[in-house]
Formats: C-alpha cells, structure tokens, sequence
C-alpha cells in the first residue's frame, strides 16, 4: 500500500495541532458530515424513456467503494479543529472488507489553511492539478476540501490496486471544481481503465431534472433493475462531466439514484459492469451495500466527536469550554442553535 | 470521576474504566471550598448514556449480524479515547451522610460542586471510622470486598429486632449460629428453635472435637431430655397452650381451669388424675370432649410426663445460662406441627414468666423459619410486649413474605442474604431502616455467603460482607438422594 498521503497527513494533523496547545475549544458539532456533491450548473437534458433491462450476472467479480468524511470539532480562538476520515470496502468472495484511515485531526487557521492544503496536494497528486483553485479556500469550507482531497487520494488507490473490478465512488463523476479538478479526477479514470476496472459513481441526491421533474423520480412501468438513459447534458464551464449519467433503479421500490459511468468505457462494457455489481453485490432501497458500508465505516459518530475531544484536550491541553450560543443566547427558543441536546 | 446528576438523595457519577468502581462501593464526595463530604453508596452500575453509542454499535454489525473484517489506520491512536468513552459507567448511588468537621450527619440538602468536587473512593475501615463502630463487644461478622474486616457491636443487637433472610443455601443458618456464639461469648442467654437440628452441634469443631463452646450449648429435645410435669406447670402458660395451640374452645377453657383449680387443691395435679377429673367431671358432653381430646394431644405429645426423673428444667437450664452465658438449643426436628406449637407456647410462656419476674435479665432468641411454630397473635408479642420484658428475637427465614409487613417496619437489623425474586425483594424492602432501591439493587447480585448487613449493627451504612467461616460441625443438609458415598 502507498503509504504517502497518511504519513503527509500525520505530519501536518500533528503539526497543525501543536498551534492549538492550550488554547480553549469552543464545541461546535457539524451535522452534515457528507460531501453535498453540489452538482454541477447543467443545462436542460433528455431522458430516454426506454430502459435499458439489466441481467444479473454472477461472474466473481470484485466490488471496491470508497467515502470519507469530515466533521467540526470545535472552534479556537485562531481557527477551527477539524476531522477528516476515509474508508475503501471491498467484497471478494463473498466477504466485505475494509481498510479505513484516520480520523486526521487538523487545526486549521487562516495563516496555515494555504500552507496546510498545499502541502498535502503536492504530497499526494505530486502535479500542478489545483492552482487555479488553491489559491484561497475559505476556512468554512476547509473541512470539505481536506475531506475531499483524501477521497480522491483513495479513489486513486483503489484504481490503482484493483483491477477486473467495479469501482463505486460516491457522487458524480463531474470535474472541473476545487474538490475535482478536471486533469486529476481524468488520471484516476485512466487509471482505471488501464487496470480493467469499471468506474460508477452514485449520486445520493441530483438536481437534474426532465421535463421539470426530478430525473429519478421519472419511473416507467418497468420492472427492475434497468438504467435510463440521459442525452443532452451539457455543464457551463469550467465543469466537466467525464462520465455518461443514467438513472438507476436496481431493485424494487421507490428508490433510484443518478449513477455516472466512466464515458471512456465502451457502451457494452457500462452496461456489464452494473449487471456484474448486480450479480456482486446487495442492493437494498437500490443502493449497493459496499458503498453503505464506506459511507458507514467513515462517519463519525457523535461518541467519535467526544473522544477526539477528549483525546486533543489530552494530548494538546486543549482546554474545552462551552461558550453560549449567540443565537440561544439572544432568540432563545426562537435562536437556531448549534449546540448538543 | 465525575458528579454527574443529583435527585433527592440519589446522586448520579460518571466513571471512567481505569476507575473500579462496584454495587456495594462507598464514595466520598469531597468539596473542599463547603469543607464538606457526602457519603455516597453505589446502589447500581449502568452504562453511561452516551451519544451516537447505538450507531457505533450498529456500524460494527452491519454485515447480517457478522463482523466486517478491517484494518483501521489510526495514526493518532484515538481508538483507545473511543474506548475510553464508550467504556464510561454512571454509579447510581444512594447519599448515607454528609461528613462535616468530621462528624456524620445523615442530611443530603446540600450540593457540592460538580466542576470542583473530588471523588474518590472510601475505604470500609475508614468508613467505620468515621461512623465510630468501635464498641466494646466486637463481632467480627467477616470480610468486606476490600480484604477488611467487618465488625459490629453486640450491644446493637441488645433489645433489637433482628431479620436473618435470603434464599436457601445462602448462608442464612451460618450468620445465625455466627451470632448466636458471639452473644453467647459475651455471656447472653440465647434461646434457639431449632428447627432441623442445626444447632445440636455447634459443641463441636468440623472434625468432631470439643470447641470452646461445648459446655455452653444445651440442647433441649422434647420427650427426650426435656419434658415438664403438670406440677411444673403454671396453669397461665398451659391455658396459652390448650387456647392457642390445640385451639381450645372459651367455654371449655373455663371448665378446664375449675378441674385444675380442683386437682390444684387436692395435690394432684398428675396426667392421670387429670384425666380422671375430665371423666368425672360435671359438664356439657360437648366440653367434656373437647377436654378429653385435647388431653390426649397433651399425653401424646410425649412432653408431659408425671415422672421426669433424667429430664432438664427449662429453668434450671436457662439460670445456669445466667450465670455464664449460654444458649439452649430446644430442637424441634421430628416434632409433628401441634407439638411443635405447644413445645414453643410452653417454652415462650416460661421465659415471660421468668423474665417478668426478673428472674432472667433477658434472652436473644433465635427463630427459624417462625411461621411453622408461632400462633399469629406471638408476631405482634414478640415485637412489642416480649421485647420490653427482654425478648430480643431474631428471626431467620427463606420465606420472607411469612413475616408479617409490620415486623419488617419495626426491625432494627436486618442481615440480607442472596434473592433473585423480585417479590422477595419487596417484601424485604419494606423494613423501615432500608430503602427500596439498595435492597432491590444489591441482593439481586449477592454470592452465597455473602450478606448485605443493614441497620443500627452498621449505622445505617448497608455493607455488604462475606460471612466468616465458623469451625463447628455442619448440621441440617440437605438430604440427598444422588449422592457420592
């Protein structure tokens, strides 16, 4: 295993923390702790009404997902406390496994954010991929851009080590923004590609719409699992979008999810490869169970949250107070406070 | 640890794993900025509730109910922290006394600081300290969970109401003949009613030789060694036998006691000329009857006899006890139920006789299993009329709803054994000196042997103890049939 980007991480989580010593922590909990995946500006796009039916196929193949995630500690005085972490499950013969990284724990302040970013670009993508977008991420969305660059740091590994599989990434396979930048998200599909993998990345939400409905609520009197095939999408610059978008319906249900396939991949070979992750996988409420089970193994857990509290007020002498909320404090009831219950 | 919570006089701490904290457990709760302490019992030990617990959980299972095999790169080891948290307990705990300038007082109005307060543990010989059980007449009871000793006084047993009680095979007997021989050490006069020939050996050590108190247990079996003679006899205590144990009749009883005025008179108060007088006497056919058929209890009983020549006085048995401290073991084992009621009338009529007057100081009674051998009306006796003649009674039974609800109010100790029914525990709960929450929470998880010891003998500090071994020959087993020669 490629070992570089968690000793980077290491190195920077330990060194952003040293700045934190002895500095109260203002709690703070982050409720969405999952990339929003905000699409991409599109323009109006066309459905094909006429599915195309899935076979099962039961051809031993391996299935690979991976997702992370991000949560606010707390808040410092200078900056924030952040938390990312990042899981790739796999299922082979029949058995999941998973190898998961982290929690990385950073604090990030307006002076060390570019330092702290850039350092972990360079380490792990090695290429000048970011500098239009790097120049000044915002504090806010600090949590996100770190998260995100560990997801495509595993993204890359598992198309690198896996080959002959189905790959499953969370979201969309669109490019061109900070968290996706165009050249690095097309050198992890090549990757890919090279090793045989099919990738296909499933959107928990989308905001594409057909006729002014929402595209997966566009259901035909089809039994499934069958894909819908989009036409016509095209972004507004500077995003790409480097995979073909279907709509899943895999099982019974209500459910269906957009579900972007590598665009490089043969017409023949797209369609196979979701009937193998048919054959490979359960599916319950249409979603596969290996990308579940990442987007599990990555969340943090509100009792995670206490530990790493606990365990930076330990290690750093952070000391942690429970500053009132202005909000509370002000509105009362009326305040939308962010505090625990 | 750390105050967590307060309500009433429960008060809530969370414990983290490197803190040993168990059911039992007295805390002290200092707040050096009041310079006060509360005395803390832990009552129960629960799972601290903590957030996000029943995700992390599920997230461990999520495969069908197995376990999905990882490997979790965790440079900054915040694993252990996750431990650390999930693994942290909330001790329920019941306040027994706020320590101030080093006296007790057993207010809890107070709140110390929940930011400021320090926890820690008190140890039972501190504890003892401090609630000064130091008396003069120590009885080691036996050894607490942290390797102590526990000792009470035998004064707070002196003019007290005592409850021994738990399931079988707890170690209920063995507590009982623990106590019985320390009173009798301290030259009291115990009276046992033994009821499986428990007692009959505690003469003698576990390998069959003498013990220190083989000359002061006297064992009393009825038509054997102890029998009276109507002579002997005080007509107040054989009426107490003919009205309450053989349930004779107000207009018979009136009759029997002219025939025994009569035979009183005439120097011939003999079984045979009382039943001759009941043949010849003037009366309804009915009474006659009656009197006939319980004179034939009394003569088949075989613990009236006109000749008891080689039989022990029951008083001569209990002075001798006066003098050294002893205890007369009267063993009930093969006695039929009505004999073993008028046995008991007797026995408890003699002793209101001579302690009323003031022949006999006092006497500790020991009562097993009562309800197979005292009338109804004997409950409310003992506790109120016998104890301010000198009864001091100790009851023993594995039945503890076969002592009536009142006892229970006005028991002064109470020595609680293994119970796992939780009707048992109620019953058991409404003694006055206890409170609910420590009975139910902490006999449920007694070992054998073990004993929550509560009341005045502790000073209303629940303790619980493991009985100390005593070198006497074990009696009263079980009967088995599946047993190894």
């Amino acid at each position: 295993m490629d070992t570089t980007l968690p000793q980077r991480l290491i190195e920077l989580s330990l060194y952003s923390l040293k700045h934190a010593e002895n500095q109260p922590l203002q709690l703070n909990q982050q409720t969405i702790q999952q990339n929003n995946n905000i699409e991409a500006h599109t323009q109006a796009l066309k459905l094909n009404p006429q599915p195309i039916t899935l076979h099962t196929r039961h051809e031993e193949t391996i299935v690979a997902a991976v997702d992370t995630s991000n949560i606010k500690i707390g808040e410092t005085s200078t900056g924030t406390l952040i938390a990312i972490r990042g899981a790739n499950v796999w299922k082979q013969n029949r058995n999941f496994r998973y190898l998961r990284l982290g929690p990385f724990i950073f604090h990030i302040t307006e002076e060390n954010k570019k330092e702290v970013y850039s350092a972990l670009q360079r380490a792990y993508f090695n290429s000048p991929h970011e500098q239009n977008y790097q120049s000044s991420p915002n504090l806010l969305q600090m949590p996100m851009r770190m998260s995100n660059l560990l997801e495509r740091w595993l993204q890359a590994m598992l198309s690198k080590t896996i080959s002959s599989g189905i790959i499953l990434f969370d979201g969309s396979l669109s490019s061109g923004t900070a968290d996706a930048p165009i050249s690095l998200m097309k050198e992890i599909l090549e990757t890919a590609r090279k090793k045989k993998n099919t990738v296909l990345a499933f959107s928990k939400m989308t905001n594409l719409r057909f006729n002014g409905h929402l595209i997966t609520d566009f259901q035909p009197t089809y039994s499934p699992p069958y894909l819908l095939e989009t036409a016509s999408l095209k972004t507004k610059p500077p995003i790409v979008l480097l995979g073909d978008v279907y709509v899943a319906k895999l099982t019974n249900g209500n459910y269906a999810f957009r579900l972007d396939i590598d665009k490089q991949v043969p017409s023949t070979q797209k369609v196979e490869a979701v009937e193998k992750l048919l054959g490979n996988d359960f599916f319950l409420q249409s979603y596969p169970e290996t990308l579940r089970l990442a987007h599990i193994l990555c969340t943090f857990t509100a009792n995670e949250v206490i530990a790493m509290q606990h365990f930076i007020s330990r290690k750093h002498g952070v000391k942690i107070v429970n500053r009132p909320d202005m909000h509370r404090l002000l509105f009362g009831p009326f305040g939308r406070g962010e505090a625990y219950s | 640890m750390k105050l967590y919570k307060k309500e009433g006089n429960i008060i809530q701490i969370l414990s983290f794993p490197n803190e040993t904290v168990e059911k039992g457990d007295y805390l002290l709760i200092e707040d050096a900025d009041a310079g006060k302490a509360l005395i803390a019992q832990v009552i129960d030990v629960q799972f601290a509730s903590i957030p996000g617990i029943l995700e992390e959980l599920l997230r461990s299972l999520p495969d069908g109910g197995e376990v999905v095999e990882g490997e979790d790169f965790d440079p900054l080891e915040i694993a252990p922290h996750i431990t650390y948290i999930q693994d942290a307990s909330l001790l329920v705990c019941k306040i027994r006394a706020t320590v101030e300038n080093e006296s007790l007082s057993p207010s809890s109005s107070w709140l110390p600081s929940r930011s400021q307060s320090m926890i820690k543990k008190l140890s039972i010989p501190t504890l003892l300290k401090l609630a000064k059980m130091d008396g003069k007449l120590p009885i080691v009871l036996g050894g607490t969970k942290d390797a102590s000793l526990l000792t009470i006084d035998a004064s707070s047993l002196d003019g007290r109401l005592n409850i021994i009680t738990g399931k079988k095979e707890t170690g209920k007997s063995h507590l009982s003949k623990l106590l019985m021989l320390n009173l009798v050490g301290y030259k009291g006069m115990v009276v046992v009613f033994d009821l499986n020939g428990e007692y009959l050996s505690l003469g003698t050590t576990a390998d069959g030789k003498r013990n220190a108190y083989h000359d002061k247990i006297h064992v009393l079996t009825p038509s054997q060694n102890f029998k009276v003679s109507l002579k002997q006899l005080n007509l107040h205590v054989l009426l107490g036998i003919l009205i309450h144990a053989l349930h004779l009749p107000g207009t018979s009883t009136r009759e029997f006691r002219r025939i025994w005025q009569s035979l009183k008179e005439r120097d011939s108060l003999t079984l045979h000329e009382l039943g001759e007088a009941i043949r010849n006497w003037h009366c309804n056919q009915l009474v006659r009857d009656a009197l006939f058929s319980r004179y034939h209890a009394l003569v088949n009983s075989g613990f009236f006899a006109d000749d008891v020549g080689g039989t022990m006085l029951v008083e001569e048995c209990l002075f001798k006890a006066k003098e050294r401290g002893e205890a007369v073991i009267i063993n009930l084992r093969n006695t039929s139920t009505i004999d073993r009621q008028i046995v008991v009338e007797y026995v408890l009529g003699k002793l209101v006789e001579l302690l009323s007057s003031w022949k006999v100081k006092a006497v500790f009674l020991f009562a097993e299993e009562a309800h197979l051998y005292l009338r109804e009306t004997y409950w409310d006796d003992i506790v109120t009329r016998m104890r301010h003649f000198g009864i001091f009674t100790t009851f023993i039974t594995n039945q503890p709803d076969t002592i009536r609800e009142n006892i229970y109010r006005q028991a002064d100790n109470i020595f609680l054994f293994n119970f796992t029914n939780e009707h048992d525990l109620e019953v058991v709960s409404r003694a006055a000196r206890v409170d609910a929450e420590t009975v139910k929470s902490i006999a449920r998880d007694l070992p054998p042997h073990h004993c929550l010891a509560l009341g005045r003998v502790v000073r209303d500090f629940p303790m619980v103890v493991r009985v100390k071994a005593l070198d006497v020959k074990a009696m009263g087993e079980t009967r088995l049939f599946f047993k190894d020669n």
